[in-house]
Formats: C-alpha cells, sequence, structure tokens
C-alpha cells in the first residue's frame, strides 16, 4: 500500500505542474522593456527624442562618416589611409568605383533612415503622452526639425528616396515606393518651418546641441540655397546673421581668433549653429566602434607611425591613421594663408626639419588635417584613447551662413558692391582673419569657402550644387550625371518596390 | 517436451568458465537450462555454476555477444568462448525515455557503442560522432584545442542565426546545450544515438526538429569490481603548412603590384618599393615562428565499477592536457573530469540513483580561429618576409617605429620584435601578440547531472521522476599590457580584467509506463510530464585600468587604481522555459508487425499567447518478412525489417521575446559642455505577435537486415520538410528600425539516402571487422515570404566585398552568390571590344590581365545583378569507414571520413591589407608573357575589382577523405598480465589525421561554422603521433 501512495502522490505532484503551466511560460523580461508599456512620461519621450539626435553623430562601425566620405570624394583630400585597399569604403569615394553594394551608400542611407524612424516613433508616441504642453510642443518640433535634416542629407544624396512620415507596420514594410525629390524638399521645408515657433530662441548652456530658431532658419536657408530658390535663402540667413555682424538675435558671432574654433574644450562657441556633438567618456572599444558616442576623427586624420624626434618641437599628435591627407593643390592654395597653421598639419616640413618621423602612407602628400587632430593631450581618459575623442564638428557655423548669404543674395540679382550685405558678410569673414575686403564674385565666394571650411564636409556638396564637379574632380574619376548622387544601396532593392537611379543603371 | 525429461534427468552440479574470444573472462553472462526457469550468470572470473542434468541444455548469452547453446556434458564441465555478435539487431537501443530492443525499433536510429570509441583520441563527444554514423554533417569548428564541431542531423532546418539548427543534446536525461556538451568525457560513455527521423524525435517534441542526441554514460555492472586505466601521451604538429612568397619573391611581385597601378607622369613620384628584390633572399618564414611542431598532448582516464544485486556504481577520474599547434604559449587546453554514477535498488519495486558528472577546464585560447582579422595564424600569412622576427639591426632600431613606447620586446634579448613596415591593420607580429597575451584563460565548472527514482507498485507498471541540473560556473581572467603592435593595434592603459558568470538549468521529468504481453501481442505504453527551464545565466565581470602589475601573474584585485579606473559591468539573460505532456505507444504482434505512436505537446516562453503552444505527433510501423511463416530459413537473408515513419517536430530556438518589440536604451547623445552621454532610448525590432513553431515534417522509409550471416546492413530515405521556418529577416533600411520582427518567413527541405554496412567475420585466428556509412543530402529551400526570392540572412561577408553567400527559393541554404568570371582580358583591344548590346565598354577601368566578369543580365554595366549562384557551401555527401583486425594479441583500426560535393570560400588574403603575403600560386598570375592563367595580374589598385568583387575565383572543391584514426595495439599474453593480477594490458600507438586528400589549398578543408566552408584562415586540425597504454583489472 506504500508504494501506491507514493505513485500517487506523485501523479499528484505532477498534474499539479501541469495545471500551472501557462504560467510559467510568462517569464519576466528581466531589465527588457517592451515597446507597449514605454512612452508614458515626459522623462520617456525625452530618451526618445536623445535617440533622434542620437543619428545627427552616427559614425559606422568601419569608421565611415558623412564627413570623411565626401571629404575623400572632394579636391581637398585623398580617402588616404595605410594602403589602397585601406578603409576599402572610403577609398571608393576617393576614386569613384563606389558602387551599390558599397559601403558608404548603405551607412547613409541607413543613418538617414534611422534617423527619420526615431523621429516618426517619437511623434506618433508622444500624442498619448501626458505632459507640460510647451514641452511637447518643443519635442515635436525638435524631431521634425531632425526629420527635415536626415531627409535634406538623404534627397541630396540618393535625389530618388521614400517619403516616410509614420512608422511603417511589418505588414507593409515591403511596399514602401520612392517619390519626387520636390515632394522631399517639400516635406522639409514643411518641417522646418513648422517647427520654428515652438523651438526656443537660444538654449542654455547644460542643453546645447539642441535645436533653436536660429539652427532651423540656417537648415532651411541651405535647404532653399540648394534647390536655388535664392530670395528665401538669403532672407533665412538674413535671420540667422542678424542684421550686422555680431548682431544676431541667437547671439552669433564670429569668434576673434580663428584657431580657437579648432579647441575642442571650445564648444558651442558664440559662432556654432549646428552642432555634432561627442564626448570622452562613453567608454568606446574596438568591439562597439560608432555606438558610442566618441569622436573617431582624431584618430582617422592623424599621422601614421608618427613619432617626435625632437620632443620639444614636435606636436603632440596621437599616431593616427592617414586618413584625409590634403591634397597639393589645396595646400599650394592655403599655404600662405592665415587660416593655414589652424587647418593644416604639415608633416611634410616638420619631417625635413627632422623634428618627426612618420609613415608615407597611401596618397601622401606630407599635409594633413589640423583642425581635428587627436592629440595626446586631447585624448580621453577611459576606454581606447583612439576612440574616443570629444571633439565637436560643425555642421553649420556663423562663417558659413556669412558666405552662403552673400551667395544667395549675389545669385538673386541683389546689389553686391561695399557696403551691401553681401559684402559685408563675406569680408566679415576675411577680416576675421585679417585679409583685406574682396569684391563680391562667385570666384571669390567659393575660394572664400573652400579656405575657410576645410575638412568640414562642404567642399563636396559645394562643387555639386555649383555644377563644378564633373571638371573640378575628373581627376579622381567622377563622371558628370552619374557622381552627383551615389546609387541606392543594392539591399534596398531586394525584394522591394524601391528601384535604383537611372544614373546607376536602374529605372527611376 | 523438454520438461519431462528434465525431470527424470538427474541434476549434477555444472561449472564452466565464459572468455571473450582473446581469452579475456566475461563477467554477468546469463546461463540459462532451456525449458525450466533455473539460471545463473558468470562472476567477476567468467566462472558460473548452475545444477543441470547431462544431456540438458544451456543457453549462454550476453547482449553485444552471439548466444551459444551448448549440451551439458557428462562431468559438468563447461568451457565457453563467446563471440561478438555480428546480428547486432539484438542489441538494444535507447530511445527518448527508455529503450528499445534494435530489432523492433520502427525509426532511424544510428548508434555509437563504447565500444567502437575505445582508446580513441577524442576530446569532445561530436568527434566520436564524425564518419562513425550515417546522416550526419559534422565539421570541426577549428583546431584550436577543446573547441566545438559544427553538428547537423540531415541537414539545415532553419535559416536563423548560430545555434539554432543545432541538435539537442540529452546526457542521461538532462538536456544540455550544444556549446555545453565539452564537459563529457569520452571514456565515460556508454552509448550515443542519434535520433534522426521524426518518429524517434517526436518524443522531444518542440527542440527535436535539428535531431536529437542521446548520450548515455556507464553504470556500473553487478559482479566483479572493474578497474580500468587508459591513457595516451604524443606529439602534434600542422599537417601542412602554406606555400607563401619569400621575401624575392614578394619584392618581385610587390614591385609589379607597384607598376602595375602607378606611373611617374601622373603620380609625380615613382620609386619601386624594392630596388633589387633578388638581394632579399629567403626572408622571414612566419608560419615557423606560430606553429609549434612539437605541441604535446595527453589523457588518462581511470574508473572503478562493480555493484551487487542492491546496487552498482560507476565512477570515474579523467584528464586531458593538449597543447595548439599554432601560437602554443596562448593556445592550450586542460579539463579533469569526475564522474559518479549509481544505483540502488533497495527492494524490488523501488530503485533510485545519480549521474553526475563534474568537469573543470582552463583554457587559453588565441582568440582569433577562423577571422581575417588578425590573430597569429592570420598574421603569419600576411606578414612581409623582409621583416625580421626580432630586430637587432642597430640603425632600424633608432628610428620609427621602434622609437615609439610600448613596442614589445624580446623577453630573452631586450631587442624589440620586428615591426612590419608594408602590412598593418590588425596584423602583428604573432611572437609580440603573444606577448600580449600571456597567461590569460578562460574556465569553467560544469556539475551535470540527474538524479532519479524508479517505482513499479505493481508489476510492469513504472513511475518514474527524474530531477536533472546543470550548474556551471565560467568565466575568464586576463592582463593586458601597454602594447604597440601596429598603428591601429595599441594599447595605452594596461589593465586587469576578470568574469565570473553563472548557470543553473534544470529540468523535472515525471514519467508513468506500463507493458503488458498477451500472447504474441506485446505492448507499452509511457505518459510523461515535463518543465524545462535553461539560459538562467548571469555575469559580472571587472577591468581594472592603470594596473601597477606588469604581468598576468603579478595582476590580481588587490591593486587598487583610482577610483575612476574601475570599469564594472554585468548581465541577466532572459530565461527560456519549455512546458511539455508526451506520451509513446509502442505494440507489437510477435516481433513480426511493429508499431510506434507518439505524441507530444510543448509550450514555450518564446512565443506569444497566439501560438503559444505547439502540438507533435508522429507514427511509425514496421514489418519483419524474416519471420513470417513463408520465410525459409536461409544463409542470404537472415534478418529482414522493412520499416515507414512521419512525424512532426518543433523548433523554437529564436530568440527569446522576439515576438514583442523591445525598447533599447544606448542611443546617446552629447547635450552641454559636461562631456558625458545623455540616455537615449528607441525601439529595438519590429513585433510578430503572431510568431509560431517551426515545423518539421519528416518521412522515413528504411529497411534493417543481416546479410549472408556476416553482413548488416541499414538504409534509409528520408525527406525532411521545415515549414515556417524561424527567422529575424532583414528588413529594408529604410524602416530605420534598428532589426525587423521574428517570422516565419519560408519553407525548406531536406532529402536524402543512408547506409550503414558492417561486415563481421572470423578468419582462422584473424577476427576482421568493417563498418561504413554514407549519406547523401539535398538541400532546398521551397518556400519565402511572398514576393521575396532570396534571403541573405546568415550571409556571408568579406571585408568590402559585400554578402557574398544567399538563401533563394530552389537553392540550398547560403550558396555562394556572386561573379562569373568570363576569363582574363589579355589585351585593351579585347578589353574595348567587350561591350553591352548598347555599345557601352562594359569594363573601362580594366587592364590586360584584370578579370572579365560575365554580363550575365546583358545590359550596359556589370553590377550587382550580374552575379549567380555559384556552389554550395553543404556537403553533398559525407562518409566513413572503419576497419577493426585482430589477430592473436595484436589488434588494428583505421577509421577515416569525408565529404563531397561542396565549395570552399578560400579567403586566406585580405583584401585592405594590400602589401600583405601571397600564397605561391600568385607565381602564375598573369602578365604579358604568362597569359595562359586564370590568375589575375597584382595591382595595388584594384580598379577592377579583381579581388574586391567575389567571383568564381574564390572558391574551390571542398572534398576530403582523411584518414582520422589509425591504431595499432599489442595485448600482453594472458600468462604475462596474470602475474600482476591485470585482466588486460594493451598498449598502442596511434596517429590522428595522418593523412588528407584533398585539392584544396588552404589549411584544412574541414570548416565549421554557421555557414560551413568558409575559409578566413582556419586553425587547422593538427597530426599527432601517440603511444597510449591499457590496464584493466
Amino acid at each position: 500500500m506504500k508504494k501506491n501512495i507514493l505513485a500517487i502522490a506523485a501523479l499528484l505532484t505532477a498534474s499539479q505542474l501541469i495545471v500551472s503551466c501557462q504560467k510559467q511560460l510568462d517569464v519576466n523580461p528581466r531589465e527588457r522593456i517592451l515597446e507597449t508599456s514605454y512612452y508614458q512620461s515626459q522623462q520617456q519621450a525625452f530618451t526618445g527624442l536623445v535617440a533622434v539626435y542620437d543619428q545627427l553623430g552616427n559614425q559606422s562601425s568601419g569608421y565611415l562618416t558623412k564627413l570623411n566620405l565626401f571629404s575623400s570624394a572632394s579636391d581637398d583630400h585623398f580617402a588616404g589611409a595605410d594602403s589602397p585597399s585601406d578603409l576599402g569604403d572610403m577609398q571608393a569615394m576617393n576614386n569613384y568605383t563606389v558602387n551599390s553594394l558599397s559601403g558608404a551608400p548603405s551607412y547613409l542611407w541607413s543613418k538617414g533612415f534611422t534617423g527619420v524612424y526615431r523621429a516618426n516613433v517619437l511623434l506618433k508616441k508622444i500624442e498619448g503622452i501626458t505632459m507640460d504642453a510647451s514641452t511637447k510642443a518643443r519635442y515635436i518640433a525638435e524631431a521634425r526639425a531632425l526629420r527635415a535634416i536626415f531627409y535634406f542629407d538623404l534627397v541630396r544624396i540618393f535625389k530618388n528616396i521614400p517619403l516616410i512620415l509614420v512608422p511603417i507596420e511589418p505588414s507593409g514594410m515591403f511596399d514602401v515606393t520612392q517619390v519626387a525629390p520636390a515632394d522631399v524638399y517639400k516635406q522639409i521645408e514643411t518641417d522646418l518651418t513648422d517647427a520654428l515657433s515652438a523651438l526656443p530662441v537660444t538654449i542654455p548652456t547644460a542643453d546645447a546641441g539642441r535645436l533653436n530658431q536660429g539652427a532651423v532658419h540656417a537648415v532651411l536657408g541651405k535647404v532653399y540655397l540648394w534647390q536655388e530658390k535664392w530670395g528665401p535663402a538669403a532672407a533665412e540667413f538674413a535671420l540667422v546673421n542678424g542684421t550686422a555682424p555680431g548682431a544676431s538675435t541667437y547671439g552669433y558671432k564670429l569668434l576673434p581668433n580663428f584657431a580657437d574654433l579648432w579647441n575642442w574644450k571650445n564648444k558651442f562657441n558664440s559662432e556654432s549653429i549646428l552642432e555634432l556633438s561627442y564626448n570622452t567618456t562613453s567608454n568606446m572599444g574596438w568591439g562597439n566602434v560608432g555606438s558610442r558616442e566618441g569622436n573617431v576623427m582624431g584618430i582617422l586624420v592623424g599621422p601614421r607611425n608618427y613619432v617626435p624626434v625632437i620632443a620639444s618641437q614636435a606636436p603632440d599628435y596621437v599616431s593616427g591613421w592617414s586618413v584625409m591627407p590634403i591634397t597639393k593643390e589645396l595646400f599650394d592654395l592655403i599655404h600662405y594663408d592665415p587660416r593655414n597653421k589652424p587647418t593644416v598639419a604639415n608633416l611634410d616640413s616638420l619631417e625635413k626639419a627632422g623634428i618627426v618621423t612618420y609613415k608615407h602612407a597611401n596618397d601622401n602628400t606630407g599635409y594633413f588635417v589640423e583642425k581635428y587632430a587627436g592629440r595626446v593631450s586631447t585624448k580621453a581618459a577611459v576606454g581606447q584613447l583612439e576612440l574616443n575623442f570629444g571633439q565637436n564638428m560643425y555642421e553649420i557655423r556663423l562663417a558659413d551662413t556669412y558666405l552662403m548669404e552673400a551667395e544667395a543674395l549675389l545669385k538673386s540679382g541683389a546689389a553686391v558692391g561695399a557696403g551691401t550685405r553681401a559684402y559685408i558678410f563675406l569680408n566679415a569673414v576675411r577680416a576675421r582673419v585679417g585679409l583685406n575686403p574682396v569684391a563680391v564674385t562667385m570666384d571669390n565666394i567659393m575660394k572664400e569657402r573652400r579656405l575657410e571650411l576645410v575638412a568640414e564636409g562642404q567642399r563636396w556638396f559645394d562643387l555639386v550644387r555649383w555644377k563644378l564637379a564633373p571638371t573640378k574632380l575628373a581627376f579622381k574619376g567622377f563622371q558628370a550625371n552619374k557622381n552627383e548622387t551615389l546609387p541606392i544601396p543594392q539591399a534596398e532593392l531586394n525584394n522591394t518596390k524601391i528601384l535604383q537611379s537611372k544614373e546607376w543603371g536602374g529605372t527611376k | 517436451m523438454a520438461l519431462p525429461l528434465a525431470l527424470l534427468a538427474q541434476d549434477i552440479p555444472v561449472t564452466g568458465k565464459v572468455t571473450e574470444q582473446n581469452g579475456a573472462p566475461l563477467p554477468g553472462v546469463t546461463v540459462k537450462l532451456d525449458g525450466t526457469t533455473k539460471a545463473a550468470s558468470t562472476d567477476a572470473n567468467g566462472v558460473f555454476s548452475i545444477q543441470a542434468p547431462v544431456g540438458g541444455k544451456l543457453t549462454i548469452s550476453l547482449i553485444g555477444m552471439a548466444t551459444q547453446t551448448v549440451t551439458v556434458p557428462a562431468g559438468g564441465r563447461i568451457n565457453v568462448s563467446l563471440a561478438a555478435d555480428s546480428k547486432d539487431l539484438t542489441e538494444v537501443v535507447v530511445v527518448g525515455y527508455g529503450t528499445q530492443k534494435k530489432a523492433l525499433v520502427t525509426g532511424s536510429i544510428s548508434s555509437v557503442k563504447a565500444k567502437d570509441l575505445e582508446s580513441m583520441p577524442i576530446n569532445r563527444v561530436e568527434q566520436a560522432l564524425q564518419g562513425r554514423t550515417s546522416g550526419l554533417t559534422i565539421a570541426s569548428g577549428n583546431g584550436q584545442p577543446g573547441s566545438a564541431s559544427t553538428v547537423r542531423v540531415r541537414g539545415f532546418t532553419s535559416f536563423a542565426s548560430s545555434g539554432n539548427n543545432d541538435p539537442l543534446w540529452v546526457v542521461d536525461g538532462v538536456i544540455v546545450d550544444n556549446g555545453g556538451i565539452g564537459y563529457l568525457n569520452q571514456s565515460d560513455i556508454e552509448s550515443i544515438e542519434v535520433l534522426k527521423d521524426a518518429a524517434s524525435q517526436a518524443i522531444y517534441g518542440a527542440r527535436a526538429a535539428n535531431g536529437v542526441i542521446i548520450i548515455s554514460t556507464k553504470k556500473g555492472k553487478e559482479g566483479r569490481l572493474s578497474i580500468n586505466y587508459n591513457g595516451f601521451y604524443g606529439i602534434q604538429s600542422p599537417a601542412k603548412k602554406l606555400k607563401l612568397l619569400n621575401a624575392s619573391e614578394y619584392a618581385a611581385i610587390r614591385n609589379e603590384a607597384y607598376s602595375n597601378s602607378y606611373n611617374a607622369a601622373t603620380d609625380g613620384t615613382f620609386t619601386l618599393p624594392y630596388a633589387n628584390p633578388s638581394s632579399y633572399g629567403e626572408g622571414t618564414d612566419w608560419q615557423s615562428v606560430v606553429f609549434n611542431d612539437d605541441a604535446r598532448r595527453q589523457t588518462h582516464e581511470f574508473s572503478v565499477s562493480g555493484g551487487t544485486n542492491k546496487s552498482t556504481f560507476y565512477t570515474s577520474f579523467g584528464y586531458i592536457d593538449q597543447e595548439g599547434i599554432v601560437a602554443t604559449p596562448i593556445s592550450n587546453f586542460n579539463r579533469a573530469n569526475i564522474r559518479i554514477n549509481s544505483t540502488f535498488k533497495p527492494a524490488k519495486w523501488i530503485s533510485f540513483g545519480e549521474n553526475l558528472g563534474y568537469s573543470h577546464s582552463v583554457n587559453s585560447s588565441l582568440g582569433n580561429t577562423n577571422s581575417e582579422f588578425g590573430g597569429p595564424l592570420s598574421s603569419a600569412i600576411h606578414l612581409d618576409p623582409m621583416t625580421p622576427v626580432i630586430q637587432t639591426d642597430p640603425t632600424a632600431i633608432g628610428k620609427s617605429p621602434y622609437t615609439i613606447a610600448n613596442i614589445i620586446r624580446d623577453p630573452a634579448t631586450g631587442f624589440p620584435y620586428g615591426i612590419s613596415g608594408p602590412v598593418g591593420q590588425e596584423m602583428s607580429n604573432p611572437l609580440a601578440y603573444i606577448q600580449t597575451r600571456l597567461g590569460n584563460y578562460g574556465w569553467d565548472h560544469n556539475i551535470v547531472g540527474n538524479a532519479f527514482l524508479e517505482i513499479e507498485p505493481i508489476q510492469n507498471l513504472k513511475f518514474r521522476s527524474s530531477l536533472g541540473t546543470k550548474l556551471a560556473f565560467y568565466g575568464s581572467e586576463s592582463y593586458t599590457p601597454l602594447f604597440w603592435l601596429s598603428p591601429s593595434n595599441t594599447n595605452t592603459k594596461a589593465n586587469f580584467y576578470r568574469e565570473m558568470n553563472m548557470t543553473l538549468n534544470y529540468n523535472w521529468e515525471n514519467t508513468i509506463s506500463y507493458s503488458k504481453s498477451f500472447g504474441k501481442h506485446h505492448a507499452y505504453a509511457i505518459f510523461g510530464q515535463g518543465y524545462y527551464m535553461d539560459n538562467n545565466n548571469r555575469g559580472l565581470n571587472v577591468r581594472f585600468n592603470n594596473i601597477i602589475a606588469q604581468d598576468f601573474y603579478q595582476s590580481n584585485l588587490n591593486y587598487k587604481p583610482a577610483t575612476a579606473d574601475i570599469q564594472g559591468d554585468g548581465s541577466d539573460a532572459t530565461l527560456h522555459v519549455v512546458n511539455s505532456l508526451f506520451t509513446r505507444v509502442t505494440y507489437d504482434y510477435d516481433e513480426k508487425y511493429l508499431f510506434t505512436g507518439i505524441i507530444r505537446r510543448d509550450g514555450s516562453s518564446r512565443f506569444g499567447t497566439n501560438n503559444r503552444f505547439g502540438y507533435f505527433p508522429s507514427a511509425s510501423i514496421g514489418w519483419v518478412p524474416t519471420k513470417e511463416a513463408f520465410w525459409k530459413e536461409n544463409n542470404i537473408v537472415n534478418f529482414l525489417k522493412l520499416r515507414g515513419s512521419y512525424g512532426i517536430t518543433g523548433n523554437d530556438a529564436i530568440g527569446d521575446f522576439s515576438y514583442v518589440s523591445l525598447v533599447n536604451s544606448g542611443r546617446n547623445y552629447t547635450f552641454g559642455t559636461t562631456d558625458v552621454s545623455t540616455i537615449g532610448w528607441s525601439p529595438a525590432a519590429l513585433s510578430n505577435p503572431d510568431l509560431k513553431w517551426e515545423e518539421t515534417h519528416q518521412t522515413d522509409i528504411g529497411l534493417d537486415a543481416t546479410l549472408f550471416n556476416d553482413f548488416t546492413l541499414s538504409a534509409s530515405y528520408f525527406k525532411k520538410k521545415t515549414i515556417g521556418v524561424l527567422q529575424t529577416p532583414p528588413i529594408p533600411l529604410y524602416l530605420g528600425a534598428a532589426g525587423g520582427a521574428a517570422e516565419n518567413v519560408g519553407d525548406m527541405q531536406n532529402t536524402g539516402i543512408e547506409f550503414e554496412l558492417g561486415y563481421r567475420k572470423k578468419i582462422g585466428e584473424l577476427n576482421l571487422g568493417i563498418n561504413a556509412n554514407i549519406s547523401t543530402l539535398k538541400n532546398k529551400v521551397t518556400k519565402l515570404l511572398p514576393g521575396r526570392e532570396f534571403i541573405e540572412d546568415n550571409a556571408q561577408s568579406f571585408q568590402g566585398m559585400g554578402n557574398f553567400t544567399r538563401t533563394a527559393i530552389g537553392r540550398s541554404f547560403n550558396e555562394f552568390y556572386g561573379y562569373e568570371v568570363a576569363g582574363i582580358f589579355q589585351s585593351q583591344a579585347e578589353i574595348n571590344a567587350y561591350k553591352g548590346p548598347g555599345g557601352t565598354v562594359l569594363q573601362p577601368a580594366a587592364k590586360p590581365g584584370d578579370i572579365k566578369f560575365a554580363n550575365l543580365d546583358g545590359n550596359e554595366t556589370i553590377n550587382g545583378s550580374d552575379r549567380t549562384y555559384l556552389g554550395s557551401p553543404l556537403p553533398k555527401y559525407t562518409y566513413g569507414i572503419t576497419i577493426n583486425l585482430a589477430y592473436k594479441n595484436f589488434d588494428f583500426v583505421a577509421f577515416g571520413n569525408g565529404v563531397g560535393g561542396n565549395m570552399i570560400f578560400q579567403g586566406l588574403r585580405r583584401l585592405d591589407v594590400t602589401y600583405g603575403n601571397w600564397q605561391q600560386s600568385i607565381l602564375d598570375r598573369w602578365t604579358p608573357t604568362n597569359t595562359s592563367t586564370d590568375i589575375p595580374r597584382v595591382a595595388d589598385k584594384d580598379l577592377n575589382g579583381n579581388y574586391t568583387k567575389f567571383s568564381k575565383n574564390y572558391l574551390e572543391k571542398g572534398d576530403y577523405f582523411r584518414l582520422k584514426t589509425l591504431q595499432v595495439g599489442y595485448n600482453l599474453p594472458g600468462d604475462v598480465i596474470k602475474k600482476i593480477g591485470a585482466q588486460k594490458v594493451r598498449v598502442y600507438l596511434m596517429s590522428e589525421n595522418l593523412w588528407t586528400i584533398t585539392k584544396y589549398t588552404g589549411y584544412d578543408p574541414e570548416i565549421g561554422g554557421t555557414v560551413l566552408g568558409i575559409d578566413r584562415g582556419i586553425y587547422p586540425q593538427a597530426r599527432s603521433f601517440m603511444v597510449g597504454l591499457n590496464v584493466g583489472f
């Protein structure tokens, strides 16, 4: 009998387990948060907004950034690096062998649309969040303006893109189609214009990096300029630049000393309008390049195998990877300009003087980017120092908007003689570095933009905008009516309704 | 009619001895007097005694041996020598939750028994299966000692990422994950059963679709105390070295590559990299620096077992110590095992016991075993032969890079290790690299076991409860010194890192079974319930930066750095819970008509409430015509069983919470000037609440036969169709979400034929045994989501060339996909003439000597749409053969295995290391004077994409046959060993991987991984020579 009781007891235990099994299958997701239970508070909305900003400064795991890709493609730089095949995605931009399978299109496309998605998610979710109304309006404005910024890059780089304004459900994810570029521009203008009123005029230091009205006006001006809407462009820049140099509603002023722009501690200075922000403390390592907040450009542009020989005279560069060496042509142009020293790291002359040695790597010219070359004195305290430089990058700064306004005014047919806004603002940029005034001509503006904005990611876009790329970049293999845009990444064409651009062998 | 005889005849005491054919005594042999219930069994010395009449028939039987019947002679003395059973259909095989007589099995099950593995140099259990059973594709992950192999049972059933095609491993009823199976000691294994068809697998329901491998460890046997020792010791060396360019050849090729890309007119300067190539001589042979031709290996296994009719025990101790053949100081493995298996049977109706294994292993891994991104082997392939191993030239030492702080020096001489000028990236001097990792190791403690209780309240009604658990602790310790290996490989903060993790998984299973015979009807039923919890992992780690310690051996956490230099982190995994009910019914009539039916219901925490539970039924039938009356006994077909089965199994191997979207942090940005990140969150992926089980439907038809008395044959045909393959498909990037939703995306089919053939014959004093098997496999994707012709999940890529494998409808899992080569351009005229239909020159950047890519889409450009399918990395057939010979005291085993019909991606040279060394095959490159070749010209700037485009040139045939083990043993004669009281003393010589036939040009054609056959410089398997000793008391 005893044995029967044992058997029955065991059976009862077993049946108990069976009854409760449904409950046991509901396991605790441990600190993982379900989307359905997130976006409940103002604080959670804010983290959603931060995620949108995150894409502004996004760098790929393979060290790609918008800046180093288009600089490599320009006539100011080569891709450089160790060998002709090192950092191949930059080389492909440099020698115009880029194609739909290359890394650059895929990275830039993904960077933009990820930003768009995060903005769309926030815009959708924030509706249901109970929070302070003006804060909500500001978050919405920021998300829309950021979405416009992402779309502006996407439409400039790829031309034929889908325009996605709400998060797409899985059921419809392969049905998305491209729209006419004009429609994208229209949406960009709408988003930017609508955003203005809910944004603050100025931003306190603690929040610096977030959008204010000045930044949105500057972006809008650039959007108009790109569409050759000269009058509206000039009007937007006028709002940014103010009635006179230094008299901007938003407090923008040129820094008196050009070199101070490149002191990494000098973040969000009075000349900064839209800045990509990084820090030294996010502890980025080789395994998570791009997913944290260190700026990889510091190590990329440094001279390779750099060794000080006469320590007292040698700059304290960190030995880098020789990316984006400056072309001889640009060097010859800037050599006797006051901006030369803060712009160019002249390893050629340092080496000839016996002060330093470095490796003459791929496409070496001896001239490197000084503006944000990593230095021992600016290296991070934690993580891989190579990957955690904290220097910010200017997406738009005041000298840029001064020059863009001058250009827009000139193109719009406005008066450009001495005393006009165009003349004053063009020459304010020159005067800051001690140069004499020049007349407002397209040649002078183009030359000024080139010398002022070296290595700031503007040159290639300027050349395309001015339709000079086919001639200026012919030596690198630029083909007219093709290389003005990048091909749509091959993976986007697979199983979707997205079509390749005509310029790249497609039908769109 | 024997009964009256037995009654009438006078019983006398009968004694005798039962031995194996080599004279070793056989304990535990059953001796039964026919027609009575009288029986006895042999003792430790093989001796039995029984009361029997003269002329009575004694049946002498032992599982695995051919049963003999002897007549009791006058005097009652009997000596019997039993032969191994050639018709091993009398064997018992382990099936899920029980055992079954092999003759009655209706499913497709392959077995490997302890006997087949005796003294084999096997460190991990997967190797025990490779080539020894049909239906399996097994490839070593790499040759790093202790590393796991990739195991596929009847092909691929799933697209999803790593691990999802791994079979379910069940050790004594405890489910152990594929990676965790390494704790098992080979000599503790009694048998390994591979359940291949759905009818066998369905009892494991939701996790059985990738096949089930059941391992039973040894139990003690009633009878004498048995003590065994087996050990071997040997040396290992690489079986093959690549033929790389020497310094002179390298310089010449480099000059040519440079001249082909630059010229003075357009580039301003033109200086050949090496002025006088022939002056450089042989240079450095980097392979000899990283390879060890004298790596040691030893294994010792010791076991004690025995028991009474109340209890049995088996206990063992094992130790393995193996050095790697690549960068030995940072590549080695050792493991200690203890096992205690006991059974107690205090009364006839109750038994309980435990099977408990503990292992502790310590390994140093060089970190990079099949990766193009650095590591000693990859560096050895790429480094230029100009750079010296150790730089002693004072002029060089005075200059960069040798003047850079933190370069690594040879500890013996103080001179710096050579630093390559031309070759950088992750490549570095392997000896310097070794210095930066010296002493670092990973460790683990595993306790895997179960405790069981079985009661039999009524005869044949059994209740069994089994509680299994896996408790593991694992972690690593490493010290990273300050170093400068190359510009992109530096460390500026000495740090010490420690990681500790814990896993506690368990399962509890309860079954009730009942068996009953009515005349010739035999029925059996089992009903059970199980609860399984795994992935219960948690971990902590800490890193001390700027630690004062000078090397690993000095490092510990008592060196406190500044608080800011202490970084800690931790992790918690999400539990995976499965809850199940299952039942199996078997029935046979006279062992002639056989039937088995199974149903299992599983619930998994990995699915939403919409589809949480799945049902997995199967049925199988068998017919043994040789038992029919019409089948006359003959010497051609001694036994024949036909069997067929159909069933459904499942797979839930997709990440946890794949059915919902989670919000992830880490989308941070920096505001203000305080230099810290502000935390951002956004959804990680899309959601799919309707996610459900992946189901595999499998039909299996086969036969088992004994032919001509000496041959056994087992043949199966299977068709396995997986419906609703689980996957997280890549989504278009324009969606902007970090990941897609997991979905049931497609259907995939595997079909194949398997043969296992055995032959056993005694010819005079020669015992001969041959076992051979061959399996074919055809894998085909039959359906994908609507509108999709292919997917690129798990696709393989190589640096900048993008994905080069693709899974498409009508083709097999991840076939190679790239450009077809139409030849080599011989002249500029040919390039200019190579036009699209519209007249556009297709490859304007090409130069003579470049690859002519086929314009498959017939348009005006060579682009992504010109690519095509170039072959499959999956072998079409796998085979193995074992030959056993025994002659007097000598024995001999040869075991080999092979695969065929697959392609391998030969990615030994990295695209972006332009100045890396080449294999000697480059000497046959195209030049204006060497035009009949398929190797394109060399050039620093690969504007035509000869190497940056994935073309057929990267693929090679992967067929190989490998003589895996060769062993010769000698048993010391009985009279010699008796003096020391031993039962058996055997010495043997053995070689592993002695010989491999292949045309593949890399180190090793056996390459495991999620997608097989991707060679990024795989750590090859060693060739070893060993001497061993086997002693039994």
